[in-house]
């Protein structure tokens, strides 16, 4: 096995391309449909353009970086970057305790590094039309209700995770395009509700570029984020656990 | 089984074991006993080498073959 340093070089990179690629379809979203007037303050630009095709478009530049990053760095670290899904493994005992914190540092570097790495490609339009891509609870919606949103969004990818992975009767070899496509599905249709995070590093790198850089100070939404998506991970672990268990009756 | 090999050079050998690719049989001398690495896991985990390696025979044709030489 890697040495934990490398390991989590690797979650940091993956971490990196998901932000990088991801939230940046949402920014050029935003930078592009910038000066139109949305038809109901439910819309905040992304869905001008193309309805929920834009959401599609964004879920599938985060499926194929997730895609990508499963297949490139799989081997080495896990590829989780996403500390739910990290705890989530934990949480079943298929992940050593003493690598989650070394493992969620890299993760939120990488989603750091990344929204940087965006404002120096794209600008400051990134940070004053784009937000960086941070995601709140859209208009309407309350704190409960996102954390809600945000808790299902990730027990459907941990559950697939579980299933498409974890799972050792699961056929090798399709875990990326199976996860890669499911967080497609989920932003997409939950995209419009909370941003469709699905996790607390995704919305970590975002909140502080933004706080770096003089844009919003978002942090009274992270909780929404964090609550959510571990949530959603434990209890899609746990679950697959119990439905796989053996029965000891007949 | 007779080496196939020595049988090629005129001499009567017999084979010692047969080579996993093309069972060729083959001698003592004609084996090339090849250790291949195992590894565990993948996505979600960190792949793993596993201590023991995976021994196999193979006659010199296919050992080129498989080397890419």
């Amino acid at each position: 096995m890697a040495s934990l340093a490398k390991r989590a070089v690797a979650e940091l990179v993956g971490t990196f391309l998901l932000v990088f690629f991801g939230t940046g379809a949402a920014i050029i979203t935003l930078m592009i449909s910038a000066g139109q007037d949305p038809t109901t303050t439910f819309n905040i630009g992304i869905g001008v353009l193309g309805g929920l095709g834009d959401w599609l478009a964004i879920g599938l530049a985060f499926g194929f970086a997730i895609m990508a990053s499963i297949y490139a760095l799989g081997s080495i670290s896990g590829c989780h970057i996403n500390p739910a899904v990290t705890i989530g493994l934990w949480a079943v005992k298929k992940f050593p305790s003493r690598d989650v914190l070394p493992y969620i540092i890299a993760q939120l570097v990488g989603a750091s590094l990344a929204s940087l790495t965006l404002v120096m490609v794209l600008g400051m339009d990134a940070v004053t039309i784009g937000g960086l891509g941070a995601t709140t609870p859209f208009p309407g919606i309350g704190y409960w209700q996102a954390v809600l949103v945000e808790a299902i969004g990730t027990f459907i990818l941990v559950l697939t995770i579980m299933g498409v992975a974890v799972d050792r009767r699961a056929s090798p070899g399709f875990a990326g395009l199976a996860i890669g496509l499911t967080v497609a599905g989920v932003i997409t249709t939950v995209g419009n509700i909370t941003g469709a995070s699905l996790n607390p590093a995704r919305t970590f790198g975002p909140y502080l570029g933004d706080l770096l850089m003089g844009g919003s100070n978002l942090w009274n939404y992270f909780p929404i984020y964090v609550i959510g998506p571990i949530v959603g991970a434990v209890v899609a672990a746990l679950l697959y656990q119990y439905l796989t268990s053996e029965d000891t009756t007949l | 089984m007779k080496c196939y090999i020595c049988a090629q050079e005129g001499k009567d050998t017999d084979a010692l074991a047969i080579c996993i690719v093309c069972g060729m049989g083959l001698c003592q001398e004609h084996i090339i006993r090849q250790e291949m690495e195992i590894w565990e896991g993948g996505y979600p985990f960190p792949s793993e080498k596993v201590k023991e390696t995976l021994p196999r025979i193979l006659c010199p044709y296919c050992y080129q073959a498989l080397k890419g030489e």
